[in-house]
């Protein structure tokens, strides 16, 4: 082992991350960005090589937004953030986390941006906020529209993290009083042409920020162009957004078996049944969340008891409230997109995504009648009259 | 009316975008404006919507504390609906509010806070040896503190420091005395204290689903249903996470504050405070809460009952035309930039005010009242605080920047006990028998409020429903309180007035407005 990747190792046994846990981490980036296992040692010398020269150059700008994928950033671990901001990027602007502030945190900015011109990734947070001109968001004393423009032709990638970056969110949700839209979006109105990785979900989960960093960056998959083929029609990965969780949910058994959750905290929960009628969306929803999990993996939202309410589609708030209002219609080629508000046009267009999928793994059950009115051998339950009564169930 | 002549924007290591100006007259801040520079409309999102909805939604208005926006967006609904929680679901809502206390509050005193207090250039300059004996002094944990220095030496060899780029080394409202082995000391627990608030989350991604952002407190109850694995995994790492405040956080607050005894001097603002109370007890009464309600006026060492009816919300320096005064219960959002203008309107945020008076929220406002009723720990742990800092039976030294963030860590230790707590009184609930956590409901129409405390302060989500849908919505948060502007009479919003008075030694650098923004935690 050379001395520099001995120094990466030591400063990982420092903070209690065994060589063990690091290749672990690097075994988890693989599959995440579906590479064979085979690929491990090469991830592992190109993330030790990485932290053993010079710290690659990034800015994390903040939009509209909570603050909710800088804290999700917050909770990785293996690496942690601690790790990804000093040990993986030199992350030279990123508000949250900062020391500098005011006139001197908008100086690093700018020198970073003159510096490596080109050369940085630019990290983008919360929606595009257009509204009064762009004032309904302002940072260092302008609209954050100028600061998007001062930095977003001259990175060399942008990230989106988080449904706000990608669409709007639910800042964007009718009536989007602030103007709020999504980076790509805002980009494309100004004739920028960096390209731009989207990370939707609400909050966005790091271990994809950081697959995402190690495949362009270490993989040199940026240099080569090879990023864009990994990209779906909307910006996404296809490797994490090309299969519904419905695909991968754990309780999928229950769904086939018509086992299902009527009620919160009932039996049925203890048991890890279906909770399709309780208004899961996993059916529309593209994320491999069952797969990765949340918060080093600690868990994710069906596991505690919830239906997926579907944070990760395009236009999710409008496209999924009532979030507890069971979709009693998943059609094939539509029908799947909720009502209550117009979906935007990429929502249609994910809606037929999600139907492709389900035509792939469900006509079986539709030929069996399991979809469409709901499966046959879930009989009408007191649950449904009563949202059927005050039209709820769509 | 002054003139501003020192800006801070944006101020950074705080939750969202914030404005800080100043009048700087001799050496002190004479006015100051603190402007929200954000919109995005929350509250309107959320009519016509489900009530339901409101617990999804309305808690992704902050990453930070979206468990306690959550609680009370469903406490609303479940007021407006008149629906009485089973006592499983009180609890398991107590552990998740408490996990979050202790993230938000680690999260603000080493990531965001420390750095206004410990100056990270000095840590190079620690001898390693002396760095251990000063950790073992100081009762705080030791770390491989060769390996943090180094680590910080390898940042300046690369010439790009990353997150300390263009930061305030070598500032003169440094503590000149501090030592620079306790700089290092801060620094490795710094990195140490981003493990301890993301284990603090994992408990709630056990119960919630996932943090930020969790799925599991809905109106009736909770979604989760607790296991004997589930519950043994929460518990050890509540005790992990509980070792690490009493043995490195307390310490090192202990440690770090003698150098900066001059912060009790100023800081402390109007010296108005309320509480709506938080941590529920079987009766679900406001009055009865752990951390319960209560309202203190200036001057007063007595703890009033709270009452939302007295809350008003004043518009008139604010981007908005909707009428000014309303109680939130009717309150309107209509929003319309016109300039920044400090003479004029120039922030996004209300002023609330609650009989008038501009009150401040936070950890500082829930240990008095939680002092001046005599609630323990709590009397015990400040009582304690204040001999430290040679003021006991003072507690009126608290209404300080020094007080502000000694407040916040004293009730992270006691919060971090009572979790423990909780985890045990649900163990007994469920070996009792009491497996109920979710009562069902449908209303078509009423109205309520959800009053808690987010980890920075009082916490209001009003609801109106009608028709089966939300017909009003009006959130009154804790930033709001804090960092306010001016009412329609001028009276300065309380973190603009807690800045007056405050020593600013470098107008080009002015770390001790930062020091006072961010100790409210916006």
């Amino acid at each position: 082992m050379a001395h520099e990747d001995r120094a990466f190792s030591d400063q990982l046994a420092a903070r209690g991350v065994t060589r063990r846990d690091f290749l672990k981490f690097c075994g988890s980036v693989a599959a995440m960005l579906g590479l064979s296992e085979a690929m491990v040692p090469t991830i592992a010398s190109a993330v030790e090589q990485a932290a053993a020269s010079k710290l690659t150059p990034a800015v994390w700008l903040d939009g509209g937004l909570c603050t909710g994928c800088t804290e999700s950033t917050a909770q990785a671990t293996n690496p942690d953030v601690g790790q990804i901001v000093l040990d993986i990027l030199s992350m030279n602007y990123m508000e949250t986390i900062m020391y500098a502030t005011g006139d001197s945190a908008e100086a690093a900015l700018k020198e970073t941006v003159e510096k490596f011109k080109g050369k940085f990734i630019m990290v983008y947070e919360g929606a595009v906020m257009t509204g009064w001109d762009g004032n309904a968001l302002r940072v260092a004393g302008k609209p954050s529209l100028e600061q998007i423009m001062e930095v977003a032709p001259n990175a060399a990638a942008i990230i989106a993290v988080g449904s706000c970056a990608v669409d709007g969110g639910w800042v964007k949700a009718a009536p989007n009083p602030a103007g709020a839209i999504g980076i790509s979006e805002y980009l494309k109105s100004q004739d920028v042409a960096t390209p731009v990785i989207n990370l939707p979900t609400c909050p966005v989960n790091p271990e994809w920020i950081v697959a995402m960093v190690v495949d362009v960056l270490f993989l040199g998959k940026l240099e080569s162009g090879a990023i864009l083929d990994e990209l779906d029609e909307f910006g996404r990965p296809k490797i994490i957004f090309g299969q519904t969780i419905h695909d991968n949910c754990p309780r999928r058994g229950h769904f086939e078996n018509g086992e299902f959750v009527y009620k919160f905290g009932s039996v049925e929960e203890a048991k890890g049944y279906c909770l399709y009628p309780l208004g899961c969306k996993g059916p529309q929803t593209q994320t491999n969340c069952p797969i990765v999990r949340w918060n080093n993996q600690t868990s994710w939202c069906v596991e505690s008891g919830s239906p997926c309410i579907g944070c990760g589609r395009f236009n999710w708030v409008d496209a999924g409230a009532p979030f507890l209002d069971r979709f009693r219609q998943i059609g094939i080629g539509g029908g799947n997109q909720g009502s209550g508000y117009d979906p935007s046009n990429a929502a249609l267009l994910a809606g037929g995504v999600v139907a492709g999928a389900l035509v792939v793994h469900g006509l079986g059950m539709k030929a069996a009648g399991r979809i469409g009115q709901g499966p046959a051998t879930e009989e009408m339950k007191d649950h449904d009259r009563k949202r059927m009564k005050k039209g709820g169930d769509k | 009316m002054g003139t501003p002549n020192v800006t801070i924007d944006p101020l950074t290591r705080i939750e969202g975008h914030m404005r800080v100006e100043c009048e700087v007259t001799d050496g002190k801040i004479t006015d100051a404006w603190v402007s929200g520079t954000l919109f995005r409309g929350m509250e309107m999102v959320l009519k016509g919507r489900a009530p339901s909805d409101a617990f999804y939604v309305a808690q992704r208005i902050c990453g930070v504390c979206p468990i306690s926006h959550g609680h009370a967006a469903t406490m609303s609904a479940e007021a407006a609906m008149e629906i009485t929680i089973p006592n499983g679901a009180r609890i398991v809502r107590n552990i998740i509010e408490a996990a979050q206390y202790l993230h938000s509050h680690i999260l603000w005193f080493y990531t965001l806070a420390a750095l206004d207090y410990i100056d990270p250039g000095k840590a190079l300059e620690a001898n390693i040896a002396d760095t251990y004996a000063l950790a073992e002094a100081a009762g705080t944990t030791p770390s491989n503190f060769k390996a943090v220095q180094d680590k910080l030496k390898g940042l300046v060899a690369g010439g790009q420091l990353s997150i300390f780029s263009n930061g305030w080394f070598n500032h003169p409202a440094y503590s000149q005395k501090m030592p620079p082995e306790l700089a290092l000391i801060g620094v490795a627990h710094y990195l140490e204290a981003l493990e301890m608030q993301a284990e603090a989350s994992r408990v709630i991604a056990i119960m919630g689903g996932k943090f930020p952002h969790f799925m599991t407190s809905l109106p009736g109850g909770t979604a989760w249903v607790p296991t004997q694995e589930k519950i043994d995994d929460i518990l050890f790492r509540l005790m992990r996470v509980r070792d690490f405040v009493w043995n490195t956080m307390i310490p090192d607050t202990l440690a770090i504050a003698p150098f900066y005894t001059e912060a009790l001097a100023y800081g402390g603002g109007h010296g108005n405070f309320l509480s709506w109370g938080v941590f529920n007890r079987e009766s679900l009464e406001m009055k009865d809460r752990y951390l319960p309600e209560g309202a203190i006026f200036a001057g007063s060492l007595t703890a009033e009952t709270s009452n939302p009816e007295a809350v008003k919300e004043y518009v008139k320096h604010s981007w908005f035309t909707s009428p000014t005064g309303l109680n939130p219960a009717e309150g309107k959002t209509v929003p319309e930039f016109t300039k920044y203008d400090v003479n004029a309107q120039y922030t996004w945020a209300k002023a609330p005010r609650y009989n008038g008076k501009p009150m401040e929220a936070g950890p500082l406002s829930r240990m008095l009242v939680a002092y001046l009723r005599g609630v323990e720990p709590v009397k015990a742990i400040v009582d304690k605080a204040l001999g430290a800092l040679g003021a006991a039976g003072k507690p009126e030294v608290l209404v300080s920047l020094l007080g502000r963030v000694a407040a916040r860590n004293l009730e992270t230790a006691v919060v971090a006990d009572w979790s423990l707590e909780w985890v045990n009184e649900l163990v007994a609930a469920v070996k009792g028998g009491d497996v109920k956590f979710f009562t069902e409901s449908t209303p078509d129409a009423g109205a309520g409020a959800g009053l808690w405390e987010a980890p920075r302060g009082a916490l209001g989500h009003w609801m109106t429903i009608d028709g089966g849908k939300i017909s009003n919505y009006q959130i009154c948060t804790p930033s709001t309180w804090n960092m306010g502007g001016r009412d329609d009479d001028g009276v300065l919003g309380v973190m603009e007035q807690a800045l007056i008075g405050a020593p600013c030694v470098d107008p080009e650098r002015p770390m001790e407005a930062a020091r006072i923004a961010r100790s409210f935690d916006p």
